[in-house]
């Protein structure tokens, strides 16, 4: 059941309204305080969660991407998120990591893979996409670097997240099917 | 074993690091008090754990090489589908050869019980089970695992791998600073970021041509080509792969290392997301003994490889017929991305086949050495074969790249076919006589990939440079020169190219046939030279080949100037004070050839012909002062022994020094002896001439 709720949002100057959320879902961010995932400006075009860990390899190769991808399209109305599902990986670590790999980008965690499961993300790194509609229209690998652990190009031939927050941005529907992401398996992070 | 005395020599020490370490086995230390029902779903403590624990955690512990640990439950339980999933693919362990075709040592795949009993545990859930049925963790810490080493050297500074891009290969210089000759029983390479650095290709150069490859890059190391001169010392594998630590090698088995020879390291690396500082060190372990063993290296190998776009199945094959009886050692296959699959066969003259080697799905990234449990015996007319699939389709995992052609070449995305043996022979003469026969094959093998280079990149210095060596090792200086003629009107700005140069045309006026050409190759020689010293004139090896060459031309007193220089730039240059002792005599000053020459021997005491030549004046020289037959029959007695005990040149000399001492009884016995081995000639008529002296019991002096 989905709880319509109206958020202000704090540091948007009063500029606009918050949309509704497509779940009651409440993550906490760093600093221990409850975020709705989905809370977003009537601006916001797309948003988007990319599961992350600390210690998996994989998803450390990608933070350059996730970087330029969060240069490239956070002043266009897409909010970007970093999902940590690592119950292990403590606030302190993550800030550490944040620093470490320079992502510029906020991070919530998410011990109990609450939104790995809404999300259908199964494996760090993977990306998930919701449009202006808070529709999941992609989730998926971020590029196709990776063909199997072990197994990778020296750079992508497809990079399916800029792909589609292309489409999304220019409103035109989006063309990738979901590709499996390859990388550290989600479900083995429990305590 | 049908070689006498071979034993000793036959087997490398079949022990690395990583297995050396007594290790808790499967089941072993399982508790008493733990009981547990034959239905019960396997658990870490019990079976995973043991499994883990001497198979993976050689590179999975907290500081390893590998991303995560197998030491504790809490960190295998964060990885266990990846686990379950790789062990059954059998990507982990990564060991690529196939079981049943052979024994190598440290490599042995998990069995397919292991594997099994992974499965049903991840699919049970991976309980941890009783943790007092634990096996001892084994304890890895950083330390060098071969003990302290005699030397170790770290890259000065170090090198930034970016945070992004692909994986790059990047070739590093060790300057190794050894005053004498060492000889080696191992190295241990730390890789000094271990997230980083994938594998390690290590060679030694006994040249500069590394060296200065590194320096025309201002980051450390340079990314290129490892040079021809940069090989694998004295037949033995040297190199760094996660997991695998090359054993210390046997009494007797030691390589040598000289002055001047540096360590070449190309990193594999890995980008990780960040910038990586990445200052690899590596040990060395001398041994107080001399080799008596020298094992030798065969490479099978094709280098003319041009694989079509989208082809499945393009095979190559390299076959080498060995002329001696040998026991295989050590067996390395290389290939990149394309390559498949991965046999070597030996094929013994009865006609029974042997397997060397046999991957099924090669994998670039790993490339082992694969060191025999047992050496195989291989008979004189073995014929040694490889046979490589690659597979330059979509079909092909690892060809991940846009479909293309692909030629031979050392970057990542070439293409190569290397099947590298290492054996032992009966005896040194077996030895030469297997390196003699080799040689060959491999330099016109190298020649032809390398000229494939240079057609594709023809204003690469350093490919001219590398073939030009080629051709002159070869014996065919004149292709030298004209490739060393190329990098210097490539690089007219560069001393080194000059003095490449010069050098081949030197070597090819001495095996010209035509004198007057020759002269004009000395003059053209000479030119160079003076070239490389105006842009660098400090150069002592120019000196002291200008030097030379200004002799040979007749003309002393200027040869003399650049040997002084060279003597003084280098004044450990044994071949710089023999030069100048040469010099010297030419000029009839011989009290300063005898000091000359006495600082050469003194600097080198096994150079024969310094040892001669000091004999000789020593025995000979017209002044009463100079002349000392005892210590000239010494020093020749040495020179001809070194020399093999049938050089008419050194026989003369013993026999000179002999009458000077008064014993002309030996003097005539060496002088005979001198006449047999001598071809007929001046040389031969000079030395009857002295018989008869002795005969007459008188000494000789020279002119």
């Amino acid at each position: 059941m989905l709880c319509l709720l109206v958020f202000a949002f704090a540091g948007s100057a009063g500029a606009g309204r918050l949309s509704a959320a497509p779940s009651t879902l409440r993550l906490r961010d760093l600093d221990n305080a409850l975020v709705d995932p989905f809370q977003a400006l009537p601006s916001t075009k797309a948003t988007v969660f990319v599961f992350a860990s600390v210690s998996c390899p994989i998803s450390n190769r990608y933070a350059p991407e996730v970087r330029r991808l969060h240069d490239a399209f956070s002043s266009n109305g897409v909010t970007f998120w970093l999902v940590y599902p690592n119950p292990a990986e403590s606030a302190a670590d993550i800030r550490a990591h944040l620093k470490a790999f320079g992502y510029p980008v906020r991070a919530l965690r998410d011990p109990a893979h609450d939104l790995a499961k809404i999300t259908k993300v199964s494996v760090t790194p993977e990306a998930a996409v919701y449009d202006a509609r808070r529709s999941l229209v992609y989730h998926g690998r971020i590029d196709d670097r990776y063909v199997s652990v072990g197994v990778e190009r020296p750079a992508p031939t497809r990079r399916d997240l800029q792909d589609v927050l292309t489409s999304v941005l220019a409103g035109t529907p989006v063309s990738s099917a979901t590709q499996p992401a390859v990388g550290c398996f989600i479900a083995d992070f429990v305590q | 074993m049908r070689f006498t005395g071979f034993t000793r020599f036959s087997r490398f020490a079949a022990t690395v690091g990583a297995t050396a370490m007594a290790l808790t086995t499967a089941g072993a230390s399982l508790s008493s008090d733990v009981r547990r029902q034959p239905d019960d779903p396997p658990t870490f403590s019990s079976d995973i754990a043991p499994i883990l624990f001497s198979r993976c955690s050689v590179c999975h512990h907290d500081g390893g090489a590998a991303p995560f640990s197998v030491l504790t439950y809490a960190s295998v339980r964060q990885h266990t589908t990846l686990i379950a999933e790789l062990t059954l693919k059998r990507v982990m362990p990564p060991w690529k050869a196939e079981p049943g075709y052979g024994e190598f040592v440290g490599l042995e795949p998990l069995t397919r019980d292991q594997i099994d009993l992974i499965q049903r545990w991840v699919s049970a859930g991976s309980p941890e089970g009783d943790p007092r049925a634990l096996p001892d963790a084994p304890q890895w810490n950083a330390d060098w695992q071969l003990g302290t080493p005699d030397l170790i050297v770290t890259l000065p500074q170090p090198y930034t791998v970016p945070a992004e891009g692909g994986d790059r290969f990047r070739i590093f210089v060790f300057p190794l600073r050894v005053d004498g000759t060492k000889y080696v029983r191992g190295i241990e390479f730390h890789p000094g970021n271990r997230g980083v650095v994938h594998h390690a290709t290590i060679r030694v150069d006994n040249t500069p041509t590394s060296r200065l490859l590194d320096e025309d890059d201002p980051a450390p190391g340079y990314e290129g080509l490892l040079a021809h001169s940069a090989g694998y010392p004295d037949g033995h594998f040297l190199g760094w792969t996660p997991g695998q630590v090359p054993p210390l090698l046997p009494k007797g088995l030691a390589w040598h290392l000289t002055r001047g020879a540096d360590l070449v390291v190309q990193l594999h690396l890995v980008p990780t997301g960040k910038a990586e500082p990445v200052q690899p060190s590596v040990g060395l372990y001398f041994s107080n003994d001399p080799p008596e063993r020298t094992p030798a290296m065969i490479r099978l190998s094709r280098q003319n490889l041009d694989i079509p776009a989208g082809e499945r199945a393009y095979h190559v094959t390299d076959s080498y017929v060995l002329p001696v009886d040998v026991d295989v050692q050590a067996v390395q296959p290389h290939a990149h991305y394309r390559g498949r699959e991965i046999k070597g066969v030996a094929t013994l003259p009865d006609g029974t086949t042997k397997w060397l080697i046999y991957i099924k799905d090669w994998d670039f990234r790993w490339q082992h050495v694969y060191r025999l449990v047992k050496p195989m015996p291989l008979p004189r007319g073995t014929k040694v074969e490889m046979q490589y699939t690659y597979d330059n389709s979509s079909g092909n995992p690892r060809n991940t790249q846009p479909l293309q052609r692909v030629l031979w070449g050392q970057r990542s995305s070439d293409e190569m076919g290397d099947l590298w043996i290492q054996v032992l022979t009966a005896n040194e003469r077996d030895l030469a006589a297997l390196n003699n026969d080799f040689r060959p094959k491999m330099l016109a093998e190298d020649i032809v990939g390398t000229e494939l280079l240079i057609r594709a990149e023809p204003a690469r210095v350093a490919l001219h440079d590398d073939v030009a060596l080629l051709y002159l090792a070869m014996n065919q200086p004149e292709r030298a020169v004209d490739h060393f003629d190329a990098s210097a009107k490539l690089k007219p700005e560069s001393a080194v190219t000059h003095f490449n140069l010069a050098t081949a045309l030197t070597v090819a006026a001495s095996t010209g046939r035509d004198v007057q050409m020759s002269g004009g190759r000395l003059d053209q020689a000479i030119g160079e030279y003076q070239k490389a010293l105006q842009i660098r004139p400090d150069y002592a090896s120019a000196h002291n080949n200008l030097g030379s060459v200004l002799l040979q031309r007749g003309n002393p007193s200027q040869a003399i100037v650049h040997l002084m220089e060279a003597v003084r730039i280098d004044p450990r240059s044994a071949e710089a004070r023999y030069n100048l002792g040469r010099a010297y005599r030419a000029q009839g000053n011989r009290a300063a050839a005898i000091d000359s020459f006495r600082e050469t021997v003194r600097l080198m005491p096994n150079n024969a012909p310094a040892l001669n030549d000091l004999a000789s004046l020593l025995a000979t020289a017209p002044e009463d002062a100079l002349r000392n037959g005892l210590e000239a029959k010494r020093l020749a007695q040495l020179a001809v022994r070194l020399s093999g005990g049938q050089d008419p040149a050194a026989l003369d000399t013993l026999a000179a020094a002999c009458a000077e001492a008064g014993e002309f009884d030996a003097a005539v016995e060496y002088a005979q002896l001198a006449l047999q081995h001598a071809p007929p000639g001046r040389a031969a008529t000079l030395i009857a001439e002295r018989l008869d002296l002795y005969k007459q019991r008188k000494a000789y002096r020279s002119p």
